[in-house]
């Protein structure tokens, strides 16, 4: 398949890619840049809540991102994302407004400000999404310039990614193999391992981080037992509870794990060439060096 | 005959990988092929196994009707009931279908696991309507069809053990009360009949109860009953977060600053979030400062924080949802 118009989105960056995540903002801009994807960042968006809105007020996770949502409509492009979690809560929210009573729909508009107007008219979807099914494997697979060869990928999908929506997957839950497919696509060898699927323990990591960490370190060890030269993830909470709390984890276990976490962006970025500095690979808890020492970088 | 043969054709030969064990000793992989109908139940399948293969696999059974929640496996990795999984519906490519215990519970044999635990967790909410509720009173309990409807959607589990299987928290923690527990738990207390509603928070208002879901959303994968364990946590969570009685833990701490902070700026400023969450623990703070540190040094904590484009509109929404939501 050749791409015949260029790709446009309303990228909906996220909180964490403008904190703690730096580097996940910059990988995607230099990723999306090399593909020739255009991004329109949608700079009035307000954080997605990341599922606790919904337990101050489901009225309140509604709202604001159907604030969110309108503002993908107005540009008349679908909403990129590039946090599971992200992608999870706004799905979510876009399916449930899509198909609830115009009564609710009204009280949504009503508390909206007269700029915004949610119609459900646009589509929200994860950049591994998009990369699936509109960039097209194998129009990535052309870009390559520096195959993975070698590389021993163990994927860390995200609850949300896999289970937070239930209309417009694109993974069987239980078996999700679009991450598979992109190592695949840029020459690196897919681990599989049990924790794949399961949670990284991010949302107990601030009240009941003994567990929060138990989670972590369990996942580690699962990739460690297949193998992985590193877990590459399409979520940023999960990459702060793997990657920036990994020392922590390590103390809470007496053990060293020493497992590079790196952002799907960031992957790709490597297999395009792109120099590390740009993909923001030296700005990780847990050093990537052994990552692009495999690469022979 | 030519009904008779129409039908012979439909019948497949599938294969069974059962996963068979006893007690703690080494698990082994045994295969049954056999030919089903096409309207066969895994259920079925293993019942013939039994009966014409080999009598000593183990599994539970009761119903055959997904109503009393026997049944419980994992098909194709998967948390199902046998008996309400037709099999030709699972079957892989490879004319395979892979039948495991549960998980989170020890194995006894085979399928069956044991499932004490699962029912220690659900008592440990007290599922029952009050016993002051109880004592027969003088005309009946009324509810409105209104109130009913709220009882509904976790009435309908039937105690199968499936979410409980795929639980991420109780994995990891073997004190967390479970999805099943907490969906009872928001049936309790939304009952208008149980008068112990303080008490239940109270209790409820635990990491080992409500707080510690991860939100995985594993037991809303796999219910077969569609009670949504987690929609139910959620909304115990938020009757948590609006009580004025309860004290304040760090999680509804966590809570309160991150909706406050959203409604300031638009967007989470992290490093004053961990400040205001911990800002009374000071040996909390203290225990992150190493992260803070490490974060600083690999520029993974901005110093500052700028709001988003035309936050005021975020502001005036969130303040506006809590009038409308609130009251
Ligand atoms: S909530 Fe659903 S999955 Fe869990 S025990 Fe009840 S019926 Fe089974
Ligand atoms: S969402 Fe919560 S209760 Fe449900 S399976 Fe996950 S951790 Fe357990
Ligand atoms: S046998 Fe009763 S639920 Fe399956």
């Amino acid at each position: 398949m050749t791409t015949t118009k260029p790709l446009k989105y309303a990228y909906y960056p996220g909180c964490v890619s403008r904190g703690a995540c730096r580097e996940l903002y910059l990988s995607t801009a230099a990723v999306t840049k090399a593909l020739g994807i255009e991004l329109v960042e949608l700079k009035s968006a307000a954080c997605c809540g990341a599922g606790t809105f919904k337990e101050d007020s489901e009225l309140l996770q509604d709202a604001v991102n159907a604030r969110n949502l309108a503002l993908a409509e107005a540009e008349g492009l679908t909403m990129m994302t590039q946090c599971s979690t992200c992608q999870g809560v706004l799905g979510r929210v876009n399916e449930k407004l899509q198909a609830s009573e115009p009564a609710y729909r009204e009280r949504i508009d009503a508390l909206l400000t007269t700029e915004h107007h949610y119609n459900g008219t646009a589509d929200v979807r994860h950049m591994l999404w998009i990369l699936l099914q509109d960039y097209g494997l194998d129009n990535l697979k052309a870009k390559v310039k520096r195959p993975l060869t070698g590389l021993r990928c163990a994927s860390f999908y995200g609850c949300y990614l896999l289970r937070g929506q239930q209309s417009g997957r694109v993974d069987d839950p239980v078996n999700p193999k679009s991450l598979e497919q992109v190592f695949t696509a840029l020459g690196a060898t897919p681990v599989e391992y049990r924790g794949r699927t399961r949670c990284c323990g991010f949302p107990l990591s601030s009240y009941d981080t003994k567990n929060a960490f138990a989670m972590a370190a369990l996942r580690i060890d699962e990739a460690i037992e297949a193998e992985a030269d590193c877990l590459v993830t399409p979520c940023p909470l999960c990459h702060l509870n793997l990657d920036s709390r990994q020392p922590e984890v390590e103390k809470a276990i007496g053990r060293r794990l020493g497992m590079p976490v790196l952002h799907l962006p960031q992957l790709i970025g490597l297999a395009l060439g792109i120099e590390s500095a740009q993909l923001g690979l030296g700005q990780h808890i847990v050093s990537t060096r052994p990552v692009l020492a495999r690469l022979g970088l | 005959m030519l009904v008779h043969d129409s039908a012979k054709k439909k019948s497949m030969e599938i294969a069974f990988r059962v996963r068979r064990q006893t007690g703690n000793d080494p698990a082994t992989y045994q295969t049954y092929k056999l030919d089903l109908e096409p309207g066969a139940t895994v259920l079925d399948a293993l019942t013939q196994i039994k009966w014409e293969q080999d009598g000593t696999l183990a599994f539970r059974k009761n119903c055959r009707n997904a109503i009393c929640g026997s049944c419980g496996m994992r098909i194709n990795g998967k948390a199902a009931l046998a008996c309400a999984t037709r099999a030709a519906d699972v079957v892989d490519e490879r004319g395979e279908i892979l039948i495991q215990p549960f998980g989170n519970m020890p194995v006894i044999k085979d399928i069956v696991v044991d499932m004490q635990d699962f029912w220690k967790h659900l008592d440990q909410v007290e599922p029952y309507v009050s016993t002051a509720a109880r004592n027969t009173p003088e005309k009946e309990f009324l509810q409105t069809p209104e109130q009913r409807e709220k009882l509904e959607q976790s009435g309908n589990c039937i105690l199968c053990g499936a979410c409980y299987s795929e639980c991420n928290s109780r994995e990891i923690n073997p004190e967390f009360v479970g999805p099943h527990a907490l969906a009872k738990a928001y049936r309790m207390v939304e009952d208008n009949r149980d008068d112990q509603t303080e008490k239940r928070l109270e209790r409820y208002n635990q990491p080992d109860y409500a707080w510690g879901c991860t939100r995985c959303f594993s037991c809303d994968e796999v219910c077969p009953m569609g009670v949504q364990p987690l929609e139910q946590i959620q909304k115990i969570r938020t009757k948590l977060l609006h009580s004025r009685k309860l004290p304040e833990n760090t999680a509804m701490r966590h809570r309160r600053v991150l909706v406050a902070q959203i409604r300031n700026s638009g967007w989470l400023d992290e490093t004053r979030f961990a400040l205001e969450v911990f800002a009374k623990s000071p040996e909390a703070l203290l225990a992150l400062a190493p992260l803070g540190l490490r974060m600083l040094l690999k520029g993974k904590m901005p110093l500052r924080h700028h709001p988003i484009d035309n936050f005021a509109e975020v502001t005036t929404l969130i303040d506006a949802v809590h009038q409308d939501d609130y009251n």
